[in-house]
């Protein structure tokens, strides 16, 4: 390996530098210190995602087995951001009694995550692939079950675990039968010899599945609610945002590349999930009083969403993926981030009747809030609104009409319980609302990178002009 | 080539009857072992133990946990041990760049070892 091959892994090997420095500097203070590996971590992330953004070369490594081509790069930018900000948000939540003894151990799991899901990313064969997303899912359940006085929250841990264990076996079965019929996991060489035959076709549906429950689309989604709701909101935000994110990045760059001969039949597959997707976690998504089960249903309908810029699978559909997966990590992210503050200073109140009159005592807080649900309804002056209408351009542009009207239909219908907590907040008068409190600057801080994510990404074209150049495609 | 994209239905028949079989196996097993054991249902039976000492209390209160802490552990380590017997093999072909590398790992995972230690994982008595 020449020196400059490192450049080409420096996302990885950066991050594994800053996990090795926490870990240090967790090792070496005395418990009065220990606070300070807060700061420590955000401003240690916020360099890495700064770099991440500098020019540098392209190519493979490992003979093939890692890719890091400008699109690939592009996504890990893009997750970078979403941990940078769940970094930022979470630091007032590691200031409680609670977690002082942990501090560093939220930062070192959600940075092998990270880990992993780069190398996943960045993945030209099976082998790394499966690799990095085990890396990338395994201590997400050990985060689910950080908060260790919570029976919720070891329930969502065991569930996590569980789940991800069953969908791997899924997935790798699927992967085993690819390799049994193809005789190679390298994805160039698999993408030319996979034909249609039964077995092959069995093994598509396998490894269909078990993405499935990574990314929690319909017939596959009945974790997703359980564990949002029980683990920390900080977790659950990473875990419906960067999480989700990652899944949806690699089987997009998949289905394009390595099953590109099976085209038309993923998707028709991917047409009805599609649509039961958006329309079920739509019709659950109304009857939630819990906002993280809320935001959970809501979610699994986003995915469905996104599942049609792939289903378009030209090169506008892909660039179109990637920006919305941008636009949601803002948006969620600022969903998320006002709960989680609005959680931890009421003492765990996160139900939508104590919502009620929320805009009386903390104006800034249901402002954000009310942005972040109309972006991720999709309402025109916020970046929501432009990541749809990318995504119904791509399947349209295609031809299927039908898939774009069942789309739309969902849209208006999402719109009715995007505005539940908003009407809540705005309307609703309450006898005792949540007590006026002041947020600390981390906190400020997050939000306010949301909110600024949210109108500057849906203004500024040039973001999505600059995908465009770089996306793939059929 | 075109002649081997075309599969009839008939040609799914191998795995129909693969998944057949692993569903029959699951369910013979299941219903089998119903019918075919013997049915002795007398209090002696139904005890959670026929012998030794009878249960008591619930079992879900909190346990500790340090057997599993520290198998888990010696696992880590094992593993660790594994990945030196190649390089001791390729020892001499692999040279100083190889005992490098070897020593990048091991500062890593004696890093680990040090959490372990600072954390208190290996104390037994925590009063």
């Amino acid at each position: 390996m020449r020196l400059e091959d490192f450049l080409l892994m420096r996302h990885e090997l950066l991050l594994t530098l800053i996990a090795i420095i926490i870990l240090i500097a967790e090792i070496f203070t005395d418990d009065f210190k220990k606070q300070g590996i807060r700061p420590l971590s955000i401003i240690l992330m916020a360099i890495v995602t700064i770099v991440g953004f500098l020019p540098a070369p392209t190519g493979t490594l490992f003979g093939g087995m890692y890719q890091a081509t400008d699109m690939r790069l592009m996504m890990k930018n893009i997750l970078n951001i979403g941990a940078l900000i769940v970094f930022i948000q979470s630091a007032s939540w590691l200031k409680s009694d609670d977690n002082q003894n942990k501090v560093s151990e939220f930062f070192l799991l959600l940075i092998s995550t990270l880990i992993g899901m780069n190398f996943m990313i960045s993945s030209g064969d099976f082998l790394m692939f499966y690799l990095g997303l085990e890396l990338a899912t395994i201590p997400i359940a050990a985060l689910a079950a950080y908060d260790r006085y919570s029976n919720k929250s070891s329930e969502a841990g065991i569930k996590l675990i569980l789940i991800s264990a069953l969908s791997s076996g899924i997935l790798l079965y699927g992967i085993s039968m690819i390799y049994g019929t193809v005789g190679s996991v390298y994805f160039d060489k698999v993408s030319v010899a996979y034909g249609a035959t039964p077995l092959q076709i069995m093994s598509f549906i396998f490894f269909f599945t078990g993405m499935a429950f990574k990314i929690s689309i319909v017939p596959f989604h009945l974790w997703t609610a359980d564990v949002y709701e029980g683990a920390p909101v900080n977790v659950t935000s990473y875990l419906s945002v960067v999480s989700k994110g990652a899944a949806v990045f690699i089987f997009s760059i998949m289905l394009v590349t390595v099953f590109q001969n099976i085209a038309a039949m993923w998707k028709d597959v991917m047409w009805i999930t599609a649509a039961i997707t958006m329309t079920l976690g739509n019709l659950f998504a109304m009857r939630q009083n819990n906002l993280k089960r809320f935001l959970a249903f809501s979610s699994i309908s986003q995915a469905g969403f996104i599942m049609l810029g792939i289903i378009g699978g030209s090169e506008l559909g892909m660039a179109a993926v990637v920006y919305y997966i941008l636009v949601y990590i803002f948006s969620n992210l600022g969903a998320f981030g006002v709960i989680a503050a609005i959680s931890n200073a009421s003492g765990g109140k996160e139900n939508m009747s104590d919502y009620d009159g929320l805009y009386k005592t903390n104006p800034a807080l249901s402002l954000t809030l009310t942005l972040a649900l109309f972006s991720l309804a999709g309402i025109p002056p916020v970046a929501g609104f432009f990541g749809k209408f990318f995504l119904f351009t791509a399947v349209a542009e295609k031809g299927y009409w039908w898939l774009l009207t069942i789309a739309v239909l969902n849209t208006i219908i999402s719109l009715y319980y995007y505005l539940l907590p908003v009407k809540a907040m705005f309307i609703n008068k309450a006898e005792t609302s949540i007590a006026y409190f002041k947020s600390d600057g981390w906190t400020k801080v997050g939000l306010i990178i949301c909110v600024a994510g949210m109108v500057i990404v849906g203004f500024a074209s040039v973001i999505f002009e600059y995908i465009r150049t770089l996306s793939f495609g059929l | 080539m075109d002649s081997q994209n075309k599969f009839m239905p008939q040609d799914y028949i191998p795995i129909m009857i693969q998944s057949f079989i692993v569903l029959g196996f699951v369910l013979t097993t299941m219903i089998m072992t119903h019918l075919l054991g013997p049915l002795r249902k007398s209090k002696a039976k139904l005890e959670n133990f026929e012998c030794g000492i009878e249960g008591m209390g619930n079992a879900r209160s909190p346990f500790s946990v340090k057997y599993f802490l520290i198998a888990i552990l010696f696992v880590l380590f094992d593993v660790e041990v594994i990945f030196m017997y190649p390089w001791a093999v390729n020892f001499r072909d692999l040279g100083a760049n190889g005992f490098l590398d070897m020593l990048l790992f091991l500062g890593l995972l004696l890093l680990g070892f040090i959490y372990i230690v600072f954390k208190g994982a290996l104390k037994w008595d925590n009063s």
